[in-house]
């Protein structure tokens, strides 16, 4: 618990209480069961670290933030699952659409880019040129916090 | 009123029919839009997903930009306002962060101040250029048409950095009945639309969808109008999904704000801007040839 608890936005696990409010607002535990934030977070309470980490649950939550508005105790269960997440990614466990996302970040400046098609168009309709973005200062940024290596094989 | 433009990645790339309205009707309401040149991603949910410092610093380094420009940045974008306003707000008040934070920065030559704000259109529309400004504008008023507003989640969410939204009706509802057109309650109004979860589950994505548009039928509306160009997408193609999928057909159009707007002002959408739409908004389109 506390692994989570001292990563940031992760704080919010010390507060729960387990009363289930997270899980009854939560758009995606109404159609997938396996995905129960209050679980989770009771998971995350009794320590069953290799649990949560090897598992996907954590990547079920769409980060819609209404339990963040919902819990009686503020302690912000969508934030925490932010920190999970983070604390997967680091042993190398990270979807492979987030994969493909960072990579492009990395290489491009942007998560999505426009197909060529795309590009004809805008020029086409006037809209000119897609933004040029700075890539050099990207990537010292991303170097600098190790993302490049973080999303190739996890620290 | 001036703003630093931040026009995102999905915009430009998937959705030129919302760029273009946006850049048509700022003028009419005395806004100016001030390119960012060399602006990155706003690093949305998945790359915060990833690592919390590589957002921090990404998302700081555009902020760090409408600083040096003297001005409030502009988002589009729902996932762009969250990480922005997010990243914002925690740089204001956690000192240690922002330690962090302008250590980073320090090698690309940028020093985080805390000196711009972060707005998204339809708020600054509301707040800055003000509803009686908006209604000045409208020449060809929406009066028959019923509106099921997809404010998206965060528009709203969660409430400690939106102080203004509540639930219920939003600065959005307001907007778009400016327009002339009935902005109708529905269930699960305040429900994600599931786009987040494209490229890590689709099929997931695709079941919430499917509630929001089953409560969005349920209310009897003529269309869906959102400022989130990731509902637009889930909401529009995702209906064709769907119809594959679960056999269900909805035939609900979707318009971005912007161009609900842009029709009242009496622009007309190009063909290329109608098309973008998979489904037909012709309803919409008919109410306009009828005035």
């Amino acid at each position: 618990m506390h692994e989570v608890a001292n990563t940031p936005r992760g704080q919010g696990v010390l507060a729960c209480i387990q009363c289930g409010r997270c899980t009854s607002s939560c758009p995606v535990a109404r159609v997938v069961n396996e995905h129960n934030p209050r679980k989770l977070m009771e998971m995350i309470i009794l320590g069953l670290r290799s649990e949560v980490l090897g598992g996907q649950l954590p990547w079920y939550c769409l980060s819609c933030f209404t339990c963040l508005d919902r819990c009686p105790q503020g302690g912000d269960v969508g934030e925490a699952m932010f920190a999970i997440r983070n604390l997967t990614v680091k042993k190398g466990n990270i979807p492979e659409g987030i994969r493909t996302q960072a990579r492009s970040l990395f290489e491009t400046g942007r998560v999505v880019n426009a197909s060529k098609m795309a590009l004809i168009q805008r020029e086409k309709y006037g809209l000119g040129k897609e933004p040029v973005v700075n890539i050099e200062d990207v990537q010292r940024i991303l170097r600098k916090t190790s993302f490049d290596k973080l999303i190739t094989k996890g620290l | 009123m001036k703003y630093a433009f931040f026009l995102g990645c999905l915009i430009p790339a998937r959705e030129p029919n919302y760029e273009n309205s946006i850049r048509k009707i700022a003028p009419k309401l005395d806004i100016e839009l001030i390119e960012m040149k060399g602006a990155n991603c706003c690093a949305p949910f998945s790359i915060q997903s990833v690592d919390h410092m590589s957002w921090l610093a990404l998302a700081a380094r555009n902020l760090c930009m409408a600083e040096q420009m003297g001005l409030d940045i502009l988002t589009l974008c729902n996932d762009c306002y969250e990480s922005l306003l997010m990243t914002n707000t925690i740089l204001k008040e956690d000192k240690e962060k922002l330690d962090k934070v302008n250590k980073i920065l320090a090698d690309v030559g940028l020093e985080f101040k805390g000196k711009t704000n972060v707005k998204i259109f339809s708020d600054a529309l509301y707040e800055d250029v003000g509803l009686e400004k908006v209604r000045k504008t409208i020449k060809n008023p929406f009066n028959e048409l019923r509106v099921a507003v997809q404010p998206g989640c965060h528009l709203a969410k969660p409430k400690r950095i939106h102080f203004r939204q509540r639930m219920g009706p939003t600065s959005l509802d307001e907007l778009v009945e400016a327009t002339g057109a009935k902005s109708i309650l529905y269930e699960r109004k305040e429900a994600c639309c599931g786009g987040p979860l494209r490229g890590v589950n689709d099929e997931v994505a695709l079941h919430v969808a499917k509630q929001k548009l089953d409560s969005i039928k349920a209310a009897g509306v003529d269309c869906i109008v959102t400022v989130c160009p990731f509902c637009f997408i889930e909401l529009d193609m995702g209906q064709l999904e769907i119809k594959r999928h679960f056999g269900e057909e909805y035939n609900l159009p979707v318009v971005s704000f912007a161009e609900l707007l842009r029709m009242a002002m009496g622009m007309k959408l190009e063909d290329w801007e109608i098309k973008t739409h998979r489904i037909p908004i012709t309803k919409i389109l008919d109410m306009v040839e009828a005035k």
